[in-house]
């Protein structure tokens, strides 16, 4: 029992603490094969419209982080993008279309995302529900919801402005990137607040943290308002990209947004990880696909090799960190 | 000047009481001992204290004030902190996270000044330099050693500067030299006028640093005394209560000298140093507080935990099992009180549970039902098993019957070594004297057993020799006439020879 007691304290792995670094090499490797393979792939042209693309998965990413970070899961974040969607472009085209309209749009976009947030936390954090079948079950009355507001695709659009302000740039920096920059501060900022410390203490040891006196109901709660407010920011995203509302538009999100956190590093099982890392997985995945269309795959193999890709980018990063927990 | 107080504190569990009239009154700057024997309340009235668990009964006053805490954080408001026996910290944190996870310092922004954090937790380590080696602030606690742990945890617990302390066991996991750092700190803070509440089995540190010592037996506070004016041999007394009468003893000790199992110097995760000779058709009884090794050195010897270092020998051969599997083929067998972790498949029939260890040992393929079910119908009957049938769910039953199941499922096996894990564990008096008989039987029969109880009475009444435990290591082995409450209670708590 009193053992080794002075035993030194291993020096830490690297990637304990950085997990986000296999991500960035296995990024890197990626880019190069794909300037092989699409040689105007590193012109800033080309590079932006692949971060347009990617941008909605890597703001939805980021909010599913946070949820996992706290221990928890969100399976309902596909459903709360196609709910966002269809209510904004709805209400925008209600309204007539102008500059008030898209302002009562975005505001109820980010409005409906919060509340489904909030819908998801007290169910999970409040009346002590299982996270998976609960968010299960919540995605599916939102995904109810979005068929009920607009039960066809493409049967409305968004007013010109929306997708004009999208796709423009502003001193010479396109909106994107200004967006993406403004969602990195805040992310940067909320690392270094109290409540994010909150965060990773419930997701590494929830006992622990209610036996140190930290608010858990309310810190868990938290994870999902935020993931979705970031579920609308990325719903707001697809919306300026397609200029349509869909109420299926979102589906695909729910595990690929799990899956760019995992790639990231972040562990499932809470406490581990942060954002950079899901950022580096949404771009991974999106790459992935890239580089699969521009080496000519046939159509009926793309499913396959992006799978069997996807998996051997999650089988390294198990192995390295275990190899660095021992 | 009392700061704080306990008057008749009642607490109970489902059907087992813990508290049944619990007092206690905290001085200004004293350091106020707790002990007494396994299960009688002391952690829960701290826990109770603190906001962890409430009280069926009875009130606490904080400065003359009622008070109720309702969460652990309450308390810490109002100025009492609590170390507690498992641990509270986050392990993929860093120290100085940790040390400061609920009121991290923080910058004119309102963020995390993680410059001041780093440096507030250097200085908060600076107190225990030079006996937990050269961990920093920013070492991950997963990569901390069970001391450091435990010193970090002491640590988290100052940071806030309670008033009142409630330290739960902290020296547990520490080293001579990490005590001696930890009983200066506890004086230092019983010169800043700090008052401390000081849970601890080791009669020593008792002496050492309490200024005045609460006995608790049965959920009761028996007796407050000044450390000054009373003795070991006291405490032990009042620990005992009236009862000092000799347990019955119910059989005599095995007349066979030779030897079933043999252990020199074995020592794994919470043992260390432990050795034995186990005669043919003998109960030898493992004594002393719960959790100073004894459950661990049992699931090492049946191959469920890490590999045990020195050496065992079984019926004269080496004994070194790689797993349970080794084990059963040996003839060892197993029973564990945990009856959820260790023993039952809970949604399967009885008959199922009954075999699940015999096709281990016999090997074979196909499973002849008819035959199985005489020989397992047979064991039942001697168990004198309560059950409707044999393809009943084990989960149907009662306690005391799954107990007896799993029992019965080793009884099939025909083991030569049958360890005990505080087997009675939450059954019934009827199951616990069926067990009883069915151990005098099978020691008859030339098994042996190793008996692990929680319960002191237990032992006594069973056991032909009791090993005591205290932290990890056998401190005595009582034989004879040694074999008695007074001598166990005593070498539990290391209250001998002073």
């Amino acid at each position: 029992m009193t053992g080794d007691g002075q035993s030194q304290a291993r020096p830490r792995f690297e990637f304990r603490r950085n997990t986000w670094i296999l991500a960035a090499g296995f990024l890197a490797l990626l880019c190069a094969v794909n300037y092989f393979l699409q040689d105007n792939f590193f012109e800033p042209g080309v590079m932006v419209s692949n971060l347009t693309t990617f941008t909605p998965l890597i703001l939805i990413a980021i909010g599913q982080t946070y949820v996992i970070l706290a221990s928890d899961i969100d399976l309902s974040v596909g459903a709360i993008v196609s709910l966002v969607n269809v209510v904004t472009v709805s209400i925008m085209h209600h309204l007539g279309g102008d500059a008030l309209a898209v302002a009562a749009g975005i505001g109820a976009g980010v409005a409906t995302g919060l509340a489904a947030g909030a819908a998801n936390g007290l169910c999970v954090a409040a009346l002590r529900f299982q996270p998976i079948i609960t968010t299960f079950a919540t995605g599916t009355v939102f995904a109810g919801l979005a068929l009920w507001i607009l039960p066809d695709a493409g049967t409305v659009q968004a007013p010109e402005p929306v997708w004009r302000t999208y796709s423009a740039s502003f001193v010479g920096v396109p909106f994107v990137i200004w967006s993406l920059g403004v969602v990195a501060l805040g992310c940067w900022l909320y690392s270094r607040s109290r409540p994010y410390l909150t965060l990773m203490a419930v997701g590494g040891n929830i006992r622990a943290a209610f036996g140190s006196g930290l608010p858990v109901m309310r810190t868990r709660i938290a994870g999902y308002v935020i993931c979705g407010l970031f579920c609308s920011l990325g719903a707001l995203a697809l919306t300026g990209e397609t200029a349509t509302g869909d109420p299926l538009i979102g589906i695909a999100f729910t595990l690929s947004s799990i899956s760019a956190v995992v790639l990231g590093g972040t562990a499932l099982s809470g406490g581990v990880g942060g954002v950079l890392g899901s950022v580096l997985g949404a771009i991974l995945l999106g790459l992935i696909s890239n580089v699969i269309f521009f080496a000519g795959t046939p159509f009926e193999y793309q499913n396959l090799i992006q799978g069997v890709i996807v998996l051997v980018a999650l089988a390294g990063g198990v192995f390295v960190s275990r190899g660095g927990a021992r | 000047m009392t700061v704080l107080e306990a008057a008749d504190v009642h607490k109970r569990f489902g059907g087992v009481v813990a508290l049944a009239g619990a007092n206690l009154e905290l001085a200004a700057g004293e350091v106020h001992v707790l002990i007494g024997a396994n299960g009688c309340g002391k952690s829960t009235l701290c826990k109770i204290i603190t906001g962890s668990v409430f009280a069926d009964r009875g009130t606490i006053r904080l400065d003359g004030r009622a008070m109720r805490f309702r969460t652990p954080s309450e308390a810490a408001r109002a100025g009492v902190g609590v170390f507690y026996q498992e641990l509270s910290l986050i392990p993929q944190l860093t120290v100085a996270e940790n040390l400061f996870l609920r009121r991290p310092p923080r910058s004119r922004a309102g963020l995390v000044d993680r410059r001041r954090l780093r440096r507030e937790a250097s200085r908060a380590l600076e107190r225990f330099a030079g006996a937990i080696g050269d961990i920093g602030p920013d070492h991950l606690v997963a990569d901390l050693s069970a001391d450091q742990r435990q010193v970090v945890e002491i640590l988290k617990v100052l940071v806030d500067e309670p008033r009142v302390i409630l330290f739960d066991e902290p020296t547990a996991a520490l080293d001579n030299r990490q005590v001696e750092v930890f009983f200066d700190l506890v004086d230092a803070l019983r010169r800043e006028g700090r008052s401390i509440i000081f849970i601890s089995h080791r009669m020593d540190e008792v002496f050492r640093i309490g200024d005045r010592v609460t006995v608790f037996r049965n959920g009761e506070s028996v007796a407050t005394m000044h450390i000054a004016d009373t003795d070991k041999d006291e405490v032990v007394e009042k620990m005992l209560g009236t009862r000092i009468e000799a347990v019955e003893r119910r059989r005599d000790a095995p007349k066979a000298a030779d030897v079933a199992m043999r252990a020199e110097a074995i020592g794994g995760t919470h043992f260390d140093d432990v050795s034995f000779d186990l005669r043919r058709g003998e109960i030898l009884g493992l004594g002393g507080l719960h959790g100073q090794g004894q459950s661990s050195l049992l699931r090492a010897l049946f191959g469920a935990d890490n590999a045990f270092s020195g050496s065992v020998a079984v019926g004269g051969e080496v004994y070194r099992p790689r797993g349970p599997r080794d084990a059963i083929r040996a003839g060892v067998a197993y029973v564990s009180g945990d009856r959820g972790r260790d023993g039952v498949f809970p949604v399967r029939p009885v008959f199922e549970n009954f075999v699940a260890a015999l096709l281990t040992r016999r090997r074979r393929a196909r499973l002849d039902r008819r035959a199985l079910s005489a020989e397992v119908g047979a064991v039942g009957d001697r168990l004198k098993l309560r059950a409707a049938s044999l393809d009943a769910l084990i989960s149907e039953l009662s306690g005391g019957n799954q107990q007896k199941v799993v029992i019965g499922r080793w009884l099939v096996n025909e083991p030569r070594i049958l360890l005990l894990d505080d087997p009675t564990k939450g059954i019934d008096l009827n199951t616990k004297s069926d067990l009883y008989r069915i151990l005098d039987e099978l020691c008859m029969e030339g098994v042996s057993v190793v008996f692990y109880s929680s319960e002191e009475r237990e032992l006594l009444a069973n056991a032909d020799r009791i090993a005591v435990f205290n932290g990890g290591r056998v401190v005595d082995l009582l034989e004879g006439e040694r074999v008695s409450e007074l001598n166990l209670y005593r070498a539990a708590f290391a209250a001998e020879g002073h």
